[in-house]
């Protein structure tokens, strides 16, 4: 792997058709990397239950996105999912953990904590707020704690993110994150009506589109 | 043991120890100079038998310039609760460690250090526990202050 995208680049690029073989090598590294992310286990308080247990349990199982390999060593993890409060004595060992692993490396943080310290973000000696204020984050699963769903969902965005956004020409370039914060100016009978109408368009499913269309 | 029996066999230990009304366990307020001897007949006399310190914490009543210290203690063998409350006076609150009494203590006071800067008589090894140790004030007393706290928007 290390020899594809390093060296390769450099080699393949000037020959004809070359841009061209790299970008579908692009997509079948991102496409691989996407279906296996692997997790550490990493979690600091409240949130590491619904997101590291429940959704690592049967019940919502979360194998079936090819990310329940959660690693206790930062060496062989390559998602660091920071489940719950980060105080300012646990922030120079994330930074650590972060620095420790692999390239390419990928960071969720779930829940408001992680985010934005979320309910001690005031009058609070302790807690960080933000853990983007450490080390960059790809994708916010707001919640507090977020349903294992939201989590799915978050893992979801991260996927179509790996799969957009990295190319072996430059690593470690990425697309922006997916914000979980609204632009302004939205209110909740727009996001009302949008849903509605987004519902009642789906609504009719063509079974055998769909099926296909899912595995994406 | 019965609530009302254990109240008086703590008050004909301690006669100035007072009831505390509106709680759902017996507690009972015990002036400072009467812990570590109290807390070890506690413990000792066969009819209450309190071997376990479950919690020690406090309660910094600022606007009363005293910290509340908060004993609460349960016994294995008679399973019944009691609850001690000493009150400390905010400028200078010192009191005799009970970590010879019940071992957990130690840790469970250099917490309280920690957190109100209640300092303990002969307590082993009185270091902050939690905190980095060149942590400056004690930052769950309600005035607490430090330039990484953000205020709440008024
Ligand atoms: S966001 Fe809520 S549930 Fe998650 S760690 Fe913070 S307080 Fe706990």
């Amino acid at each position: 792997m290390g020899l594809i995208t390093e060296k390769l680049p450099g080699i393949i690029e000037p020959v004809p058709g070359g841009s061209v073989l790299l970008s579908s090598m692009d997509a079948v590294i991102n496409w691989a990397r996407s279906n296996s992310l692997w997790p550490l286990t990493f979690g600091t308080s409240c949130c590491a239950i619904e997101v590291m247990m429940a959704s690592g349990a049967a019940r919502h199982d979360l194998a079936r996105f090819g990310a329940e390999v959660t690693r206790p060593s930062p060496r062989q993890a390559d998602l660091l999912v920071i489940a719950g409060t980060i105080v300012r004595k646990m922030a120079p060992r994330l930074k650590l953990l972060y620095e420790q692993m692999a390239e390419p490396r990928y960071v969720i943080a779930t829940g408001s904590c992680a985010i934005s310290g979320g309910p001690f973000i005031y009058n609070n000696y302790s807690t960080v707020r933000g853990a983007d204020e450490i080390i960059p984050v790809d994708v916010y699963v707001p919640g507090c704690p977020p349903r294992p769903e939201g989590f799915f969902y978050g893992i979801l965005q991260l996927q179509r993110l790996i799969r957009e956004g990295e190319s072996i020409r430059r690593p470690g370039e990425r697309r922006k994150p997916v914000l979980a914060a609204l632009p302004a100016g939205i209110t909740l009978d727009q996001i009302q009506a949008e849903l509605r109408e987004l519902l009642e368009s789906k609504a009719q499913v063509k079974l055998g589109a769909s099926a296909t269309a899912g595995r994406g | 043991m019965e609530a009302n029996e254990l109240i008086s066999t703590v008050q004909s230990l301690e006669p100035a120890a007072t009831l505390r009304d509106k709680v759902d366990r017996p507690a009972m307020s015990v002036p400072k100079e009467s812990v570590p001897a109290l807390m070890r007949r506690l413990r000792d006399e066969p009819a209450l038998s309190f071997d376990m310190l479950c919690a020690h914490t406090a309660i910094d009543w600022h606007n009363e310039n005293r910290i509340e210290l908060v004993y609460q203690l349960y016994s294995t063998k008679h399973r019944h609760y009691l609850a001690v409350f000493v009150s400390l006076l905010r400028d200078m609150p010192v009191v005799t460690s009970v970590s010879d009494v019940w071992r957990i203590a130690e840790w469970q006071e250099r917490e309280v250090y920690d957190m109100f800067g209640v300092l303990y008589r002969s307590h082993p090894d009185l270091r902050r526990i939690l905190l980095d140790d060149d942590w400056k004030g004690f930052p769950l007393r309600k005035d607490y202050k430090d330039e990484f706290m953000l205020e709440a928007p008024k």
